[in-house]
């Protein structure tokens, strides 16, 4: 697994595609602080010029970060499958693959995940308002979002693995990360002992970290954790088991 | 010998379609076997179970001995070609092998070099991929299948692609390896001439059963298909054939020729009789059929891969 592990790397330091990404990730997270800060500068009066606007950015930006985990697992689960054939013919577990492809783009994606974090924090409190709790309320916040995002990532690298075509991906991520709330809500209002289970879709608990970090009250929510666990374990037992039966040529 | 790859009743299905019907192979020790037979015969299928692509529906492979866990662990001692070569299009010949060779553990960083010279792809090594013709990527995936140094090579359809002078080089290439660090080979190709001069032995397949399982020379025997003869005296020789061979079938042709169709085997006696009894023979030959022929007889016509 471990010369497994080597080449893939190998081969993702070599994809630009990636570089580029993570660039324009980090760029636009600067756009984003010049343009609040030349905002106060231009108007006095201007309310959003403050760190913790900034941070609600990433915050409420869910969808955003799914998206730049598809594309960094997709940089190594995407669509140069076809070379497995060549792994698996020289003895290379699929389970090895599955999670040698998993660890690799989660571990560059949380490295981003942090340099973005790092440099929006130095970015708010050097060039936006900022306020005693902004940093402390931002950093419980994504303790939240966290898990949530995680089983997000494992879902995306399961599809990709199973040959998933991007449509269905793309139906089944809107699915659970963004109207499961609202789907479960519906379905089971008549159900009264589970008519709260909605509160605990990914979507819905999202939400919920947005708007308590706009109140300003945001704390740390062993919910999130529940959820994010939850379907990690499942996505990713489904991801492995499938996997592991599935023909590569 | 040695076995390197067996299988017992190895059975693939796909839904209701039965591709390899329960199939026992064995691939000894130094061998150079073809596998022939026509499109949807298993040929792709059964090399697709031995390098692991596809899981049987049933039955057992063992490579070098080993089965079932321990199976993954050997396959590092052969190399495969199953169907078309796949590679990483944005990457470089010498990329796309480095890549593999830290996945293949391969300590050697120079072993990328040595295999793209020998299948002649050391000067276009900084091509892409995407770049490369058919043949050249014919002639990586055989690099890539180079690329351990290993024990056994499975090629499925290699010189698909390849010109006439590639086609020889990766005849000699094969043909080498196997004397030289005596490589067993098992290789299926469309075209069957090359076959012929590459394999030492001949396996036919049709409907995922093996029909024919031959030596080459058994093959050549059982190819051998008539007797042609020029001689001075056409009727003395058919009296003569007549009184020593009761069922013999002959014709009698134009410019004093026979061709006999039966008792092939009898060739050298044939010869002698004439001689004996005073016919001059002028042409003595044993007319045989190529592989093609032979293939097209055994497995009905049908097109080939």
């Amino acid at each position: 697994m471990s010369n497994y592990l080597k080449s893939e790397q190998y081969r993702m330091m070599r994809k630009k595609s990636l570089h580029i990404t993570s660039l324009v990730c980090l760029l636009l997270l600067v756009v984003v602080a010049a343009v609040l800060y030349y905002s106060q500068k231009s108007d006095p009066n201007f309310p959003y010029a403050t760190s913790r606007f900034y941070y609600t950015n990433i915050i409420g930006g869910g969808g955003f970060i799914v998206i730049v985990g598809f594309l960094y697992n997709f940089s190594l689960t995407g669509k140069d499958k076809d070379v497995l054939k060549n792994v698996v013919s020289f003895g290379v577990s699929r389970n090895a693959i599955f999670w040698s492809k998993l660890i690799l783009t989660l571990r560059y994606f949380l490295l981003l995940s942090v340099i973005g974090i790092g440099l929006m924090i130095g970015l708010g409190e050097t060039l936006l308002t900022g306020d005693s709790q902004s940093v402390k309320d931002f950093l419980i916040a994504l303790v939240n979002m966290l898990p949530i995002i995680l089983s997000a990532f494992f879902t995306i690298h399961s599809l990709n693995m199973l040959k998933v075509g991007e449509i269905y991906s793309l139906i089944v991520m809107l699915l659970v990360f963004v109207f499961s709330g609202d789907l479960l809500r519906i379905l089971l209002r008549q159900v009264t002992s589970l008519q709260d289970v909605y509160k605990y879709a990914p979507d819905a608990l999202l939400n919920d970290n947005l708007l308590h970090f706009m109140n300003d009250t945001v704390t740390f929510g062993y919910q999130y954790w529940i959820t994010g666990v939850l379907l990690s374990v499942i996505v990713l037992l489904i991801g492995v088991t499938k996997f592991a039966k599935q023909t590569i040529d | 010998m040695e076995s390197i790859i067996q299988v017992y009743q190895l059975t693939k299905k796909f839904k209701d379609t039965t591709i390899i019907k329960p199939l026992d192979f064995s691939l000894r020790k130094g061998e150079i076997c073809a596998l022939i037979g026509p499109n949807g015969s298993g040929k792709s299928t059964l090399f697709k179970m031995l390098a692991g692509q596809l899981h049987p529906t049933a039955g057992d492979i063992h490579l070098f001995g080993k089965t079932g866990g321990d199976i993954a662990q050997v396959r590092s001692r052969m190399g495969f070609l199953v169907e078309t070569p796949a590679f990483y299009p944005d990457f470089t010949a010498s990329q796309n092998l480095e890549y593999f060779r830290i996945q293949r553990g391969v300590v050697e960083k120079k072993r990328v070099d040595e295999v793209l010279e020998i299948v002649n792809l050391a000067k276009e090594n900084k091509k892409r991929f995407k770049d490369y013709s058919m043949g050249m990527k014919q002639r990586l995936g055989i690099a890539l299948c180079l690329l351990n140094s290993p024990d056994c090579l499975v090629l499925d359809e290699p010189i698909n692609g390849l010109d006439a002078d590639g086609i020889r080089e990766i005849r000699n290439l094969l043909v080498r390896l196997n004397r030289e660090k005596q490589i067993t080979i098992c290789i299926s190709s469309h075209i069957l001439t090359e076959l012929q001069l590459l394999a030492t032995r001949f396996v036919f397949i049709k409907n995922g059963v093996i029909v024919e399982d031959v030596s080459k020379d058994t093959l050549q025997q059982k190819s051998q298909k008539q007797l042609q003869l020029t001689v001075d005296d056409p009727a003395k020789t058919a009296r003569l054939l007549e009184q020593t061979y009761a069922d013999i079938q002959f014709k009698v042709l134009p410019n004093q020729v026979i061709t006999i169709h039966n008792h092939v085997e009898c060739s050298a006696d044939i010869n002698r009789l004439l001689l004996e009894n005073g016919v001059s023979v002028s042409e003595f030959r044993i007319e045989s059929r190529n592989l093609e022929g032979y293939y097209l007889e055994l497995v009905g016509g049908d097109r080939h891969e």
